[in-house]
């Protein structure tokens, strides 16, 4: 029997979008290769960005040769998301106008209006069917796990189904799962898997990532037609797989969690990424937060303006659970997301002409509890007053970079003035670090605040009884933590009261952690009153008596600056995540933790000052 | 604690906070609210807007928290501007609508006159100062200023005048005395070769030093006259 095989072409995750220009120009090679010879018939998924390069670098004739192609069937271009964003995580008006734009693109350079809806990631839920129908897609390509799990069988799936929602009907087409592995590993045994896709004339979707390195695409389309040709492989565009072939029936439900996220198999959506990562989720509500003031107070092309800076923020890769520069596991990559988060907000700044300080209690993380975000013009940062007070993001806008933006294996969020006791014995570095760590120590109960408006800005202060377990030893601080900020600069100040609250002395280390994801690959400097401390970036190291600490990040090429008025000891260590080694090797930030040593006799009171500033240079 | 059922935020421009109120308010987050309004409320600014627009209230009585609330900013000279366009706002504040100002956005209040804006800034600034002046009074200062400034203008002006004038006969003294060099000049020439022949005698050379132009003309020039004594 001759195998029909629907093969669709997309960019690998890893892609090298640094190197987009490469990439675009051994597409339009590797295409040329296809197009040529004429034998493969495929379709092919590009999102907006690597389209507009292509255009970019393409030489005279060929998007007309293009053009040809598809007019002969050749070649059908799917259309998606003009950043290829995982559509439920946002809302619907941007899940639309990322398929508008693609699809614009697509009727600009190819004059064609995409019939098939592709996602890289795979991702599907009921709800999507509406905004796609409404988008003009006829098809839109799913897991072929998905289809199993909703018609209840495990062998293979193939043709296409429809579903519906709300009274609008998707049809959907199955990718073979189990066949686009084995022809991706070359193994021989793909014709009998081919087999069992293709009975009764029906077509199998295969699904082919591109490879990231621009130097292999004209290889890899190379083999894909000598693949073909000798093979003796019958090869369809899915379109039409769809216009030629009968529904197989129609599914009641469809539900897919995607692929490549770095989620678990028994993820049952996408949102489980948001779960099970608060740099995910912190990362999803800022972006969530920032769409809605801009669509509450922008309209028009301010409003146009505005989405461009934003929605380059919907990728993917900035929702994947994963390292080496295909998810948030890399520092680079959090980087460069909240790069494109802190620059939109700078711009609805100037949009809106804002000024003055702006202080929102909200759920902004969407957890059920409030938290509080203040903004300025200079920064902007979320203060969890639920979690002990603890910063959650700071981004200085001027840098484009959320400083808390280290990551931990063990899910949870990375904090700035996370407070935290150490017992009063003798603790090396390597201790503290793991004490530090492992999050021992620490007071976390719940304040009840209070906003002070005042000339020169406002203060937020934090009030609360804080019980501590220090070894053996329990007791009660009461704790009056407060945050004063002005208008108009990136300088928090922290001013720390603890009281004595129990009738027994204590003896201890007081501080306060900041996990700072500074100094990645283009590294930085740490820099004590004045004093280079040469960091190795491994090693812990405590300095005893410091009243200025700077952090200089090359990469993001801003200086954090912490001054304390009492002089503190300041541990300084490294974070490190796993890779897929999973030895602990990963750079994922540094940790800051300066502390005091208080011994607190009963109704005793101690203060602390800590300010914090963020420069750019 | 209710505060955390209700969304409440505060932008702060100087002069001007607005305080936007949003959710459902019911009975059991009216005590929160009040408390936060309040807390918000006081503090620096002449204008609190308060935005309602996306709040929804579900017993009538926050109309009596805005009451007291307006009562209290009224006291420290402040003024309160309610903030909505809906009309589900709009028919719960109906019973008091001569008694709140109720704009649709704190733009529009800016548009609607900028007069009682100022009087309000002064009102304000009066209390928090402790100047108070009456209207006319005010107007009498005003007056004053700008009488001073107006005087301060003219002598500018008049100094300016006079400044001009000195600086035209400047420049036409110096073209006279440039018309005389050239004069002077023009004399020299037409009797240079008479000086020459010795028919006439160039006094300007015999009465000073000005014709010693080194040290060794000056040394002659001594010698010379000693030998004549």
């Amino acid at each position: 029997m001759k195998p029909t095989i629907s093969f669709v072409l997309q960019l690998s995750p890893a892609t090298a979008y640094e190197n987009l220009e490469a990439v675009a120009r051994n597409l339009l090679d590797g295409l040329d290769v296809l197009l040529n010879s004429g034998l493969v018939k495929c379709s092919v998924f590009m999102d907006g960005p690597t389209l507009k390069m292509l255009r970019k670098v393409a030489k005279p004739l060929a998007f007309g040769k293009i053009r040809n192609g598809i007019r002969e069937g050749i070649l059908e271009f799917l259309g998606g998301g003009f950043y290829d964003p995982m559509l439920p995580l946002f809302p619907e008006e941007t899940q639309s106008q990322q398929l508008d734009q693609h699809r614009d693109i697509l009727k600009k350079y190819f004059d064609i209006e995409p019939q098939g809806y592709f996602n890289s990631s795979f991702v599907w839920e009921m709800g999507m069917t509406a905004v796609l129908e409404k988008s003009g897609f006829d098809y839109a390509l799913v897991s072929e796990a998905a289809i199993q799990a909703t018609v209840g069988r495990s062998t293979p799936v193939s043709g296409w189904f429809t579903v519906e929602d709300r009274g609008t009907l998707m049809r959907v087409v199955p990718v073979a799962d189990s066949l686009t592995e084995a022809i991706e590993k070359d193994d021989l045994r793909w014709r009998v898997i081919a087999e069992s896709y293709c009975h009764g004339g029906k077509s199998a979707v295969v699904v082919l990532d591109l490879p990231a390195q621009a130097s292999e695409i004209v290889a890899f389309f190379e083999r894909l037609v000598d693949f073909v040709e000798t093979n003796d492989v019958q090869t369809w565009p899915v379109g039409y797989l769809v216009n030629q072939l009968p529904p197989e029936g129609s599914l009641s439900y469809l539900m897919s969690a995607g692929r490549k996220l770095g989620l678990p198999s028994s993820a049952m959506t996408c949102r489980e990424t948001l779960v099970r990562r608060p740099e995910i989720n912190l990362f999803q509500k800022s972006f969530l937060n920032l769409y809605r003031r801009g669509h509450d107070k922008l309209a028009g092309k301010d409003f146009t303006e505005f989405c461009d800076a934003l929605l380059p923020a919907m990728s993917p890769m900035f929702f994947r659970d994963l390292a080496n520069e295909e998810g948030m596991r890399s520092l680079k990559v959090r980087e460069w997301g909240f790069r494109y988060l802190v620059s939109a907000s700078s711009t609805l700044d100037s949009l809106m002409k804002f000024n003055g300080l702006r202080i929102e209690v909200c759920d902004y993380l969407l957890q059920g509890r409030k938290q509080i975000w203040v903004e300025n013009p200079d920064m902007s940062l979320l203060l969890d007053y639920h979690a002990g007070g603890v910063l959650r993001s700071f981004y200085h806008k001027d840098s484009a970079v959320n400083l808390l933006n280290a990551w931990r294996d063990d899910a949870e969020p990375t904090f700035g003035f996370l407070d935290c006791l150490l017992p009063n014995a003798d603790m090396t570095a390597q201790q503290i670090e793991q004490a530090l760590s492992m999050r021992e120590y620490l007071l976390r109960d719940p304040y009840e605040y209070r906003i002070k408006r005042l000339d020169s800005g406002a203060e937020i202060e934090l009030l609360e009884e804080q019980g501590f377990a220090v070894g053996t030893k329990r007791g009660v601080f009461h704790v009056d933590k407060k945050f004063t900020l002005n208008p108009s600069t990136s300088e928090i100040v922290a001013d720390y009261q603890l009281g004595n609250s129990t009738y027994m002395d204590s003896r201890c280390f007081f501080g306060s952690i900041f996990e700072f994801g500074l100094m990645g690959e283009t590294g930085g400097r740490i820099v004590v009153d004045g004093f280079d401390m040469k960091w190795d970036g491994k090693n812990p190291l405590v300095y005893p008596e410091a009243n200025k600490l700077e952090i200089h990040d090359y990469g993001t090429k801003c200086t954090v600056t912490m001054s304390f008025v009492k002089p503190a000891a300041v541990f300084i260590g490294a974070i490190f995540g796993a890779s897929s080694s999973a030895a602990p090797e990963l750079f994922q930030g540094v940790r800051v933790y300066p502390f005091w040593r208080t011994a607190l006799s009963v109704a005793d009171e101690m203060n602390f000052k800590i300010t914090v500033s963020v420069s750019k240079g | 604690m209710r505060a955390d059922l209700i969304d409440i935020q505060v932008e702060d421009h100087g002069d001007d906070v607005e305080i936007t109120l949003s959710g459902s308010l019911g009975s059991y987050q009216l005590a929160a609210v009040r408390e936060k309004i309040e807390m918000l409320a006081d503090g620096p600014g002449c204008f609190i807007f308060v935005n309602l627009e996306h709040a929804h209230f579900k017993v009538g009585d926050y109309l009596d928290l805005f009451l007291e609330l307006l009562n209290k900013l009224q006291a420290k000279d402040s003024k309160l501007i309610l903030i909505f366009k809906n009309e589900e706002q709009e028919a719960y504040f109906a019973k008091y609508r001569n008694i709140f100002e109720i704009y649709e956005s704190r733009e529009a209040y800016k548009d609607s006159g900028l007069s009682k804006q100022l009087l309000q800034i002064g009102v304000h600034y009066g209390s928090k100062t402790g100047i108070r002046l009456s209207p006319s009074v005010a107007i009498a200062l005003s007056l004053l200023i700008v009488g001073w400034a107006i005087t301060l203008f003219l002598i500018i002006a008049a100094q300016g005048r006079d400044i001009a004038d000195k600086q035209a006969q400047i420049v036409a003294l110096q073209s006279q005395k440039d018309r005389y060099v050239h004069e002077i000049e023009r004399l020299e020439t037409s009797i240079g070769p008479l000086r020459k022949l010795g028919v006439i005698e160039d006094t300007t050379m015999l009465t000073s030093f000005g014709v010693i132009q080194d040290w060794v003309s000056y040394l002659e020039f001594l010698e010379n006259s000693r030998r004549e004594k």
